[in-house]
């Protein structure tokens, strides 16, 4: 049995050693983000089997639970550390030939450091832990968006920070307070004792860990800092800031309402900032003239759509969530990585300048196309499984506000589907009419690697969804039985 | 007056979160916001070592004898503060360093004007 320390040990031990391989050779530090992120996946699959039977523990130094810090491999766990390892070693990839100017070393120190924070916040049982793991990702993100040192980047990476030194000052509060009242710093501990005390005194904790993590996960009055932060940050970086900064963001979010308070009384409230969130995103974005901009609006809706589904709280409701946020990180990061070789080789980031992309680059603009097409929901491919299952567990909750609700959803989708074939159109019939067929210009191997690998995950996955449900299955469990959890880590 | 003794180290924490925040969201320049942060820091790390404080206690050695676990000041917010205040370190660094390059790039470091990026 591997240990699942190794899975953060490994890339953060090895972040700090690129310097020194940089010694060696410069040409071998972009391999090392590539080696540390293929450890993790394999890792991670490999503890699969074993901790979908039951879910594994750790407990640091010897000190068992309450006292220590301790990891809980559980099925959300590691379905979170597989779902980061795969994109950070596909985005790894396909920073080989991306990443070229300013100094490289530092892009790939914080590139590891940020997958390492994420995969730390979702393994950890331990709620400081959490906060520290989670000030790792934040930082290391803060600065990777002003990677380029332009304009645009160095002033959303301001507005990024401002906002999320705030919502972590909030969360170290929130712990603080729950510090205080229980005098542990244990998930399992703190949730046991949770219903111990009057609802009142613990409901400040809550309203500001919810604040503090719905920063990071881009939940609607929280947002501002995302349609920035994602469209100046190199292409690279916004794949993972979109496919995996925010969904640990609403990880830590739905780990602290589900397991660690257990508080139904907010999901409703959770269901209509869902909700908002989805249609303030959407709405956004099909105004946008700019591609990276329009995406980043895109996700908010996303987001805001997988709020909702988290909320319904029944377990399809949980499972059409989990495979939502699955099906948007491998959409969104695929839409980032082709959009970002498409600005890349038209030098601007305007929707119109895309004029005849479909003949100079069919690859890259034929992915795009998947992508789009995955994340608006339509069959074959992998974002209809997940609205379809989401749609189906609102309606049957059999209530009219559900109803109403499902109404919104599918405005939303109808707006969507808008936008996206607006963008589809331009890349494949407009301009080019009378003049000579331009030049193909396809893309290096190294961005067309990752970019199938993708698009054969989507198809995939969206022709039989089953592969993935099983997991998915087990995961909403553990979200729902959180007696289950508070037993498995305290005997 | 019992009252204010006995909570003082709140009040103080809590005015020093509060002035924080309300410097980080009024203030316009953006050395200015930096400095709120760091109220706001400060306020939070004295939030935390005063949960665990106890009036001329100790710290917690158990080989003293006569030494009661009453009298022994709590060790574990005073870990987390350590952790905390490298953490702020890390992101005031980093908010200084954007600043400086804000200012190379706006020559003004005036929040209401850089407004490039909007909605």
């Amino acid at each position: 049995m591997v240990n699942p320390v190794l899975l953060i040990v490994i890339p953060l031990g090895l972040a700090f050693a690129v310097p020194f391989f940089g010694f060696i050779s410069k040409k071998i530090e972009k391999f090392i983000p590539f080696v540390a992120l293929l450890f993790n996946l394999i890792v991670s699959l490999r503890l699969f089997p074993q901790v979908l039977e039951q879910p594994i523990h750790v407990s640091i130094g010897g000190f068992t639970p309450p006292f220590g810090i301790n990891l809980v491999a559980g099925p959300v766990g590691i379905l979170f550390t597989a779902i980061i390892a795969l994109v950070g070693f596909l985005v790894s990839i396909y920073a080989f030939d991306y990443i070229k100017e300013k100094d490289q070393e530092k892009y790939h120190i914080l590139y590891l450091l940020l997958l390492t924070g994420a995969t730390g916040v979702v393994l950890t049982g331990d709620i400081f832990n959490l906060f520290v793991f989670f000030e790792i990702l934040c930082i290391s993100s803060y600065s990777l968006v002003a990677y380029f040192g332009d304009k645009a980047g160095i002033e959303s990476a301001v507005k990024y920070l401002i906002q999320g030194a705030l919502g972590s000052s909030f969360i170290l509060i929130g712990i603080g307070l729950l510090y205080g009242r229980f005098g542990t710093l244990n998930i399992a501990d703190i949730a046991s004792n949770i219903n111990s005390v009057h609802s009142i005194s613990i409901f400040v904790p809550l309203v500001l860990l919810i604040t503090g993590f719905g920063v990071e996960a881009a939940i609607f009055p929280l947002n501002a800092w995302l349609p920035d932060a994602h469209s100046s940050a190199p292409s690279s970086i916004s794949a993972i800031l979109s496919g995996i900064v925010i969904e640990v963001g609403l990880y830590a979010m739905v780990r602290v309402v589900f397991t660690l308070f257990g508080a139904s009384s907010v999901l409703n409230f959770l269901l209509f900032l869902g909700l908002i969130t989805l249609l303030v995103g959407e709405l956004c974005a099909f105004n946008q003239e700019n591609i990276k901009r329009m995406l980043a609006y895109s996700s908010i809706g996303q987001i805001g759509l997988i709020v909702f589904a988290l909320s319904i709280a029944s377990s399809s409701g949980i499972t059409g969530g989990l495979f939502q946020l699955v099906s948007h990180t491998l959409g969104k990061a695929l839409l980032f990585l082709a959009a970002g070789y498409m600005v890349y080789r038209s030098g601007s980031m305007n929707i119109s300048s895309f004029e005849g992309m479909g003949k100079k680059m069919p690859y890259t603009s034929l992915a795009f196309t998947i992508g789009a097409f995955s994340i608006v929901g339509l069959p074959p491919f992998i974002g209809f499984p997940g609205k379809f299952m989401i749609i189906k567990a609102a309606l049957f909750k059999q209530e009219i506000l559900f109803i109403v609700l499902v109404f919104f959803i599918l405005l939303a989708t109808i707006i969507e589907g808008a936008y996206f074939f607006r963008v589809v159109q331009v890349i494949y019939f407009k301009g080019g009419k009378g003049t000579l067929i331009p030049k193909r210009e396809i893309a290096p191997i190294s961005v067309l690697i990752p970019i199938f690998i993708f698009v054969g995950l989507i198809v995939v996955i969206g022709i039989y969804p089953k592969l993935i449900t099983d997991v998915l299955e087990l995961s909403a469990s553990e979200l729902l039985n959180r007696a289950d959890y508070i037993k498995s880590v305290l005997p | 007056m019992i009252f204010l003794s006995e909570y003082i180290y709140y009040i103080g924490a809590f005015s020093l979160i509060f002035i924080g925040l309300y410097i980080v969201l009024v203030k316009k320049n953006l050395i200015k916001v930096i400095i709120g942060l760091s109220i706001l820091d400060t306020g939070i790390n004295l939030f935390l070592i005063t949960l665990g404080y106890i009036r001329e206690g100790t710290a917690p050695v158990f080989s003293k004898p006569g030494l009661n676990a009453d009298k022994m000041v709590d060790p574990v917010p005073q870990a987390l503060v350590l952790t905390a205040i490298v953490i702020g370190v890390a992101v005031l660094a980093l908010a200084v360093s954007l600043a400086v390059k804000l200012y190379k790039h706006y020559g003004t470091l005036n929040l209401r004007k850089i407004k490039e990026q909007k909605w």
